[in-house]
């Protein structure tokens, strides 16, 4: 059995998203660097001037310790490729910004599936007793190299989950996970370079598609699940098209994956990307539904989830602004003030 | 890290103010002596996140440091609790600023010390409607 599930039950306490203000329409990147068109997705997220991965983490955690009505946590982890700090970790800050001091800390890494690693360890952590209940965030502030295709969806966002022990209040219990890695050079950024490389031949079948067709499969093969035992499913979205067709290829359905596809109007937001969509499916959710999520990370690897929504969802509603509120709640912005925003002009 | 920045973080990140033991006042920034009754009996306490705002002005040359974000918006908010702070408005429609409007504490850079040095993270707020 490749299956990880934990043996005193684990559950989703309380969650909260974050999306920046700012809206980069697509065209605008392609006016600048290809004279017209558009990229892939519609818009995407951009982090104002004075944001970056800690200031969003501390925004999102903050609201699922308020969701979860939780005092203290015996864990804090982030998990992003962009760190502000190369040393000097990410999450004591965010620690101490929540008032947490008598915690385990530490910063994940591992592409875009840094957030839902965290998760993982965390079920663990409150499986085993070792914790009484854990924050995990998978966080970014994504940049591609201007002009180059990353530029188009290299966003920022993401979400921040507590997990406790099941109790009555609980939202959604992580029933169980699988993971799936190899290595594979799809997308790396070396040390103390500023952006990524990637090899797009290797983006699609052998990086995406290989590893979250293995940890969905491996799930669906373990717990005996199929696709249409779920209501919802959420892929790591580096694009608009892959979660599509990695869905079709799984047997999902349009109406199972849209509620949680987010990159059309926001890009990918690496770390972030899966547990937002998370957040977007939550924010629906009714007691009872099952929904799949699985990240990818490039170098690279694919977590599978099976979460069941419980009844503490319907105490939710209302307490902390809505995915859907903060797509609607934005200004977009031109190619200039993205340039500024995000450091890219040398003075 | 400045050494004043690192006592100060709590004021910094989570509106840790004072409240007067003896006579229930609250205060931002932190005070050792009740400024209402003298009482000398006061103890950290975080300050509500939401308030009002008071008063504002904005910048068109902001001080060094703040230049990807201007114009910027200053403001006097009067916290849900009646203490007052002197802060930054981001993320709000130029329509949305104004008197009486509603704003939430958020977390953002405050400065960046260089390519090298530390960056030091404070209290903004947003106007939210
Ligand atoms: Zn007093």
């Amino acid at each position: 059995m490749h299956l990880m599930q934990s043996k005193n039950r684990a559950a989703i306490l309380g969650y909260g998203a974050y999306v920046p203000y700012y809206r980069l329409p697509t065209t605008e990147i392609a006016r600048v660097w290809k004279g017209g068109g558009s990229g892939p997705n519609v818009e995407k997220a951009v982090a104002a001037a004075d944001e970056d991965t800690v200031t969003m983490a501390i925004e999102a955690a903050r609201q699922a310790m308020k969701m979860a009505g939780t005092e203290s946590v015996g864990a804090v982890f982030v998990g992003t490729e962009s760190k502000p700090y190369a040393v000097k970790p990410t999450s004591t800050i965010v620690a101490q910004a929540l008032g947490q001091h008598h915690t385990l800390a530490a910063d994940l890494e591992f592409a875009c599936k840094a957030g839902t690693e965290a998760m993982q360890v965390i079920t663990g952590l409150v499986g085993s007793g070792m914790i009484e209940a854990g924050i995990a965030i998978g966080m970014d502030t994504a940049q591609g190299r201007p002009g180059d295709d990353l530029e188009y969806t290299a966003a920022s966002g993401g979400a921040a989950y507590v997990i406790g022990r099941k109790d009555r209040s609980a939202v959604a219990l992580i029933d169980c996970s699988t993971s799936y890695v190899s290595d594979t050079g799809d997308f790396w950024r070396r040390a103390h370079e500023r952006y990524p490389r990637h090899l797009s031949r290797f983006t699609g079948e052998p990086a995406y598609f290989h590893h979250i067709e293995s940890s969905v499969k491996t799930l669906f093969e373990e717990t005996g699940h199929k696709p249409s035992d779920f209501k919802y499913a959420v892929f790591h979205q580096p694009n608009p098209r892959f979660p599509v067709e990695v869905a079709t290829r799984l047997g999902f359905t349009m109406e199972q994956i849209k509620t949680g596809l987010l990159n059309p109007m926001i890009g990918n937001t690496y770390a972030g990307s899966s547990p937002i969509g998370l957040a977007a499916v939550l924010d629906e959710a009714r007691p009872g539904d099952k929904i799949l999520m699985a990240s990818f990370g490039s170098g690279a690897g694919s977590d599978a989830f099976c979460i069941e929504v419980l009844e503490g969802i319907t105490r939710t509603r209302g307490v902390n602004p809505t995915v859907k509120s903060m797509l609607e709640r934005s200004t977009k912005i031109d190619y200039s003030t993205y340039s500024k925003f995000r450091d890219k002009l040398q003075k | 890290m400045a050494i004043q920045y690192w006592r100060r973080r709590d004021r910094y990140y989570r509106l840790v103010g004072s409240r007067c033991k003896d006579c229930g006042d609250e205060f931002f920034p932190p005070v050792y002596k009740c400024k209402g009754c003298g009482s000398e009996h006061v103890a950290d306490k975080e300050m509500p996140r939401t308030g009002r705002i008071v008063t504002y002005t904005q910048l068109h040359e902001p001080l060094p440091g703040f230049e990807a974000q201007a114009p910027l918006y200053l403001a006097v908010v009067k916290l849900d609790n009646g203490a007052r702070v002197l802060t930054q408005i981001v993320d709000s429609p130029d329509d949305s600023v104004r008197t009486g409007a509603k704003v939430e504490a958020t977390v953002r850079r405050m400065r960046v010390d260089g390519e090298s040095g530390q960056i030091i993270y404070g209290y903004k707020f947003v106007v939210r409607s």
